[in-house]
């Protein structure tokens, strides 16, 4: 799957945006820092990355981690642009750049716990209010009342 | 007495503009300045989630000036069941059983997805015959997904007629399924390294039966239903969704083909057998409802024609590949997607080398389908926005997972 690393390196350099993408069974994935991201996904667009797949976080029991999942249908190609974030941070909507981003956004504010900025509609999307983070591994899948039980 | 939920839902479409805040979120709003400078009122109806259209649990606020639709907003969750959660606590082998849950109309999709990312992390090489027979499964599925739809869209525009000659053919789908899998919805028989077990004997027979009908009665539906001018005036021009919109809201499948972008996983990024097998992608050209209805229904005439492929050249051999009991992939991440009935059903894999996911993503495509739509319904009539609902073929179960 094209692009490679080097030539996904170019691609954010053109948006000022100083990356080592690295090639890995993923595809081209690149690290940029949090503030970044709109820069990197902005320099995606206008090479003609038309669309946000996906998007999502992980958990990495230190921090969240966020992927960013963009795909050219001109040029047969898709990326992934990464950052980490601390648990407490607030995340820039990049519904600017890719309207596809609002509901997942929504979501993986929501099941992460983050605050989401930027976004016209920044609330919940699937849990109601109270419902702790539930893809923080923190949070177990049984109450220990529920545990006991079993 | 107040209910709570009100505080939480419709907050959104509310806000903006709102003189009295004391409403609740179906409700009248005053507007001042109306037509011609005099106050008017608009209605605030809260579409679902039991509402017949919106199949399933899928709940739309609308703003009405008249019948006319100003704003809409989409509330989500009545389905989540945690699943991307779930799937941290289950085994690699069962976590197609999470994914029928998903997607509930089209399960093998799903399982096919799961088996994929796990096999490209474990570098499984999948025996022929395990490919051929997930192919045959998953056209299979498609047809008998794509015949909800169709019954139920029909319905959605006013017509009664074809619903049940859908749900006919469509059991005789879920019988084959049955016979293959022991299960109507949820098979559970896509698993890493192949399929769970072998084609059991005389489901040729079976398969051929049934393909010989549907091709003659998949016509008869295409005239019953498309053939009507009430429905063709019902869904031509009605929500256009052009490419550059279609690609902005991260719309895949049949609603992005119908806007005319050629990209179908199964070329573009092939799995299993289906660079094997012989079939066209159907495009559509200026993305409206009726697009959207005859890339599907063509979609079906190409199933049907890779499953007579399927039943032909089946190739000998095992039905799956040696894997352990126990699955422990190497650490890494992945994605593998697959082309599902609703569009690009894909899954991340995040593994850490134990016996579970460290975490699992389920890209669901009607997640993606549900937003364009918040951009699309309003300014049109109320009417046409079931229309619109109904052609891009939502599935609920994979949009709150």
């Amino acid at each position: 799957m094209r692009p490679d690393a080097t030539e996904l390196k170019t691609l954010l350099a053109a948006g000022g945006v100083k990356a080592e993408p690295e090639d890995v069974l993923l595809g081209a994935v690149a690290r940029v820092r949090p503030r970044e991201v709109i820069d990197a996904l902005s320099s995606l667009k206008s090479a003609g990355y038309e669309s946000l797949v996906d998007l999502f976080g992980t958990d990495t029991g230190e921090a969240v981690e966020l992927t960013w999942h963009v795909r050219s249908y001109s040029q047969d190609a898709e990326v992934y642009i990464k950052t980490t974030v601390h648990y407490d941070a607030e995340i820039d909507s990049v519904w600017n750049v890719y309207p596809s981003a609002l509901m997942p956004e929504r979501e993986t504010a929501e099941l992460l716990g983050l605050k989401l900025g930027g976004h016209p509609n920044p609330r919940r999307l699937l849990t109601s209010d109270g419902v702790p983070p539930l893809l923080r591994r923190s949070v177990p899948i049984r109450t220990p009342a529920e545990a006991e039980r079993r | 007495m107040t209910d709570p939920r009100n505080d939480v839902v419709g907050v959104g479409l509310l806000a903006e503009g709102m003189h009295d805040p004391g409403s609740p979120p179906a409700g009248i709003r005053r507007v001042p300045s109306g037509v011609d400078g005099l106050t008017t009122e608009h209605l605030i109806v809260n579409m679902g989630p039991q509402h017949p259209s919106t199949h399933g649990v899928l709940r739309v606020l609308v703003e009405l000036d008249g019948e006319e639709i100003v704003s809409s907003e989409i509330s989500l969750g009545y389905l989540h069941r945690g699943i991307e959660k779930l799937a941290e606590h289950r085994r690699f082998n069962a976590l197609g059983t999470l994914m029928d849950r998903g997607d509930y109309v089209s399960g093998i999709h799903g399982e096919t997805a799961v088996a994929l990312a796990v096999e490209r992390l474990m570098e499984i090489e999948v025996p022929r015959r395990a490919q051929w027979i997930r192919c045959m499964m998953a056209e299979l599925n498609r047809i008998a997904s794509h015949l909800v739809w169709f019954g139920t869209f029909g319905l959605d525009t006013g017509g009664m007629g074809q619903f049940l000659y859908a749900m006919r053919d469509r059991e005789a789908i879920l019988d084959v399924l049955e016979a293959v899998s022991g299960g109507r919805m949820m098979f559970n028989y896509v698993r890493p390294g192949g399929v769970v077990a072998d084609l059991p004997a005389g489901i040729d027979l079976k398969v051929e039966a049934f393909l010989d009908a549907f091709e003659i009665y998949l016509e008869e539906h295409d005239a019953l239903l498309g053939g009507n001018e009430i429905f063709q005036s019902r869904v031509k021009g009605v929500g256009i969704i052009d490419a550059e919109k279609a690609l902005a809201f991260g719309l895949t499948g049949a609603n992005l083909r119908a806007s005319g972008v050629d990209y179908d996983v199964r070329k573009n990024r092939p799995y299993d057998a289906y660079p094997e097998l012989e079939f066209s992608v159907p495009l559509g050209a200026g993305g409206d409802a009726w697009d959207r209805y005859a890339v599907r229904m063509e979609e079906m005439r190409q199933s049907a024609r890779m499953v007579r492929q399927c039943l032909d050249g089946l190739p000998e051999g095992e039905h799956t590949a040696k894997v352990p009991k126990v699955l422990r992939p190497p650490a890494g991440e992945v994605y593998a997607a697959v082309e599902s009935s609703r569009g690009e059903t894909g899954i991340h894999l995040v593994t850490d080398g134990g016996d579970m996911p460290y975490r699992m993503h389920y890209r669901a495509p009607s997640l993606f389908a549900l937003q364009a739509l918040e951009d699309v319904i309003p300014g049109t009539l109320l009417a046409d926005a079931v229309a619109i609902i109904g052609s891009t073929d939502v599935m609920l179960g994979e949009t709150d997972r």
